[in-house]
């Protein structure tokens, strides 16, 4: 099994015409993934990779009912409108790789998913691939094969470019993974590394799972409460980077508001309190494969 | 992009967020005459700079004469205050405060949703207010209208909102003598991302996060991006430090956990740039060479993972047509892998080969942080 991709999984991409969306559209056929409908507004009609351009998302779920994943690829000022309008036509699962959205458009479009409990993977997510069944985006690239396998390994990362390099890590030791999601890098996360961990808990092939995050946020406290609440009982490898962020001046946040919010939970803090519930903290990123082999 | 105080109070105004008269006075102004027209004897300093604290670090001073606001403003200006630069001074009336309180709003990244946080107790050491002493209110984001009793917050919530800030923050919120509500200052952030909706933003003046202006190189790499909305890729990020170590990543996240090996294998970084997506040979052969113009260099290092999208005969390309002009004689590391990885190694080597370059070339063979090793013991 694997996690958000299945074989039943149909995907429409959102900005198909576009030169991202076109090559997106090839990767995942390339990778076996059912790939069925575009949709660019006033381009209905045309067609790119033999699927069909819808001017909109009604119009596709009309002729293409069975759509259940939605892959945005639009400019970041037509981001909000493109995600609402999946979110309106139901799609369940909402891959977007848009970079730089406002995050008062993030804000909107992830309330809205909340109300509808639609699941948003991203802003700023390259994708997600489970080896050997599917991916939704580009992740992997054309050097997939080299890298992915199917195994036991779960990989969650905030860098598109570290889902591959961690995967490549993993698959070096000898192992594979079950799933690779690239959660995106933006403050605000549609899905987080906890939803994700209760998601491969449940996953049968996932034996243990690293992550690649990054300093700022509070999101590693979910994943303590998680496993707190035997929510979350695999074996978890954890790489946080940014140590070097205290070169940097204080003066780069401004304001209280931040340590308001965030009070006590600074790097420290983040990794004694995962230590305490038993995750295991990589020192550098490339100890992550090494670490989590002996509970593959 | 973080806002001077004098920029977020404009701000607040807009939103009809009261705030003190004020006049901003600028390095080689008149300050007496600026003083005299001013026409109110007690009055306050404040220096503009990307920082808080100023209250405890001898940035805000309290002046009743011509003389005394020239002398200090002298003072002022030739000082930093938290390691900043003081880019001009605040010359405020002086207030006559009766409560002090706190107001703020912020993205909870945990609820993902903005949050307003007032206290009753604000002013200098608000991080050390009690817990229980702190309102927090989450609010929904699709509710443009906020009914609050809590002064200005309903005007807060329109700043936020409005001029798409990512945080705003009013500390000290004080009421008067005269039971009049003022923004006694204004810490603002906005959103970078939401600058294709706020052309008005472009009249900001040049600053950097780093306490200082930015460096000319800075200034640049800046440029480089011009006119680049789209998310298909960037070559301009750059920030310099004091080492000597060059450095060209890629992609965000490997530059995390580079910048992290790097200083961990005892090398200090003369910069921190990373180049992301697909930006063109063109861009990254500018961004090479702004980054190589650094003098006294005592290596360079060039990694990234493996790649998901990014061409890297493409960017190679772009770093190998500055190598070909500098033909820079320290060591250079370089480690990458992904799309087209034969071209770039072919390109990056033919390059060494025929400039005579001290430089070793892996693949995804071995890790990143391994390379970092490998150039300190190649600059050893």
């Amino acid at each position: 099994m694997s996690i958000l991709i299945h074989n039943n999984t149909k995907v429409l991409v959102q900005g198909m015409t576009g030169k991202e969306g076109q090559k997106a559209t090839k990767a995942m056929i390339d990778y076996h993934t059912s790939v069925v409908c575009g949709v660019t507004p006033k381009k209905g009609g045309q067609v790119i990779e033999d699927k069909p351009i819808f001017n909109s998302v009604a119009e596709a779920k009309e002729q293409f009912p069975e759509v259940n994943v939605s892959a945005i690829y639009v400019p970041p000022f037509a981001a909000k409108d493109a995600i609402l309008e999946a979110i309106e036509n139901d799609i369940p699962l909402i891959n977007a790789i848009v970079e730089r959205i406002p995050i008062k458009d993030t804000a909107y479009c992830l309330a809205a998913a909340k109300e509808k409990n639609i699941r948003i993977i991203g802003p700023s997510s390259l994708g997600l691939i489970c080896p050997g069944i599917g991916r939704i985006g580009v992740v992997g690239g054309p050097l997939v094969n080299e890298i992915f396998q199917p195994g036991s390994i779960g990989i969650i990362s905030r860098s598109g470019g570290m889902t591959n390099e961690l995967s490549w890590q993993v698959r070096k030791t000898g192992l594979g993974q079950s799933t690779a999601v690239h959660v995106g890098g933006d403050l605000l996360m549609g899905t987080t590394y906890a939803d994700l961990l209760e998601m491969f808990e449940k996953d049968e092939q996932t034996k243990a799972v690293v992550i690649f995050g990054e300093h700022g946020g509070s999101y590693e406290f979910e994943i303590v409460e998680l496993i707190k609440n035997k929510k979350y009982t695999k074996s978890l490898a954890i790489y946080i980077g940014g140590k070097f962020a205290n070169l940097f001046p204080e003066g780069m946040n401004i304001g209280h508001a931040g340590a308001i919010v965030e009070r006590g939970q600074g790097a420290k803090e983040k990794e004694e309190a995962l230590r305490s519930v038993g995750v295991i903290i990589a020192d550098n990123y490339e100890e992550l494969a090494q670490l989590i082999k002996p509970f593959s | 992009m973080n806002l001077y105080e004098f920029e977020g109070k404009k701000l607040l105004e807009k939103h009809g967020i009261k705030t003190p008269r004020s006049v901003l006075i600028r390095r080689n102004d008149d300050v007496e005459l600026i003083y005299n027209e001013f026409g109110q004897v007690d009055v306050v300093l404040k220096v503009q700079i990307l920082s808080g604290k100023r209250g405890k670090n001898n940035g805000i001073k309290f002046c009743s004469s011509a003389e005394e606001v020239k002398k200090t403003c002298e003072e002022l200006f030739n000082s930093q205050i938290r390691e900043q630069i003081v880019v001009a001074i605040l010359l405020t009336e002086k207030i006559e405060i009766a409560e002090e309180n706190y107001l703020s709003i912020t993205y909870d990244t945990n609820l993902r949703q903005p949050v307003l946080i007032y206290s009753v107790q604000g002013g200098m050491d608000i991080e050390e207010v009690s817990e229980e002493k702190i309102e927090k209110h989450k609010l929904q984001i699709k509710d443009s209208k906020l009914e609050s009793d809590i002064p200005f917050a309903n005007e807060l919530w329109n700043c936020f909102l409005d001029e798409d800030c990512r945080v705003v923050e009013i500390n000290p919120l004080v009421k008067t003598k005269n039971g009049e509500w003022l923004a006694l200052d204004a810490k603002i952030s906005l959103d970078d991302d939401a600058f294709f909706r706020h052309t008005e933003w472009a009249e900001f003046e040049p600053r950097t996060m780093l306490g200082r202006l930015p460096t000319d190189r800075e200034v640049q790499v800046r440029k480089i991006d011009e006119g680049e909305t789209y998310y298909r890729g960037t070559a301009g990020k750059y920030i310099e430090l004091d080492g000597d170590v060059a450095v060209l990543f890629s992609g965000g996240g490997a530059s995390i956990a580079n910048m992290d090996a790097l200083i961990k294998a005892g090398l200090k970084p003369a910069n921190y740039t990373e180049y992301s997506g697909n930006p063109p040979r063109e861009r990254v052969y500018q961004l090479t060479k702004i980054v190589l113009s650094k003098p006294d260099l005592k290596g360079l290092w060039i990694v990234g993972g493996v790649a998901n999208f990014t061409d890297i005969g493409e960017t190679f390309g772009g770093i190998v047509d500055a190598l070909n002009e500098l033909k820079p004689s320290y060591p250079i590391v370089v480690r990458r892998a992904g799309p087209n990885e034969d071209e770039g190694k072919r390109l990056m080597e033919e390059c060494a080969k025929k400039n005579n370059l001290k430089m070793k070339y892996f693949g995804k063979e071995i890790s990143m942080g391994e390379t970092a090793q490998a150039l300190a013991v190649m600059i050893n």
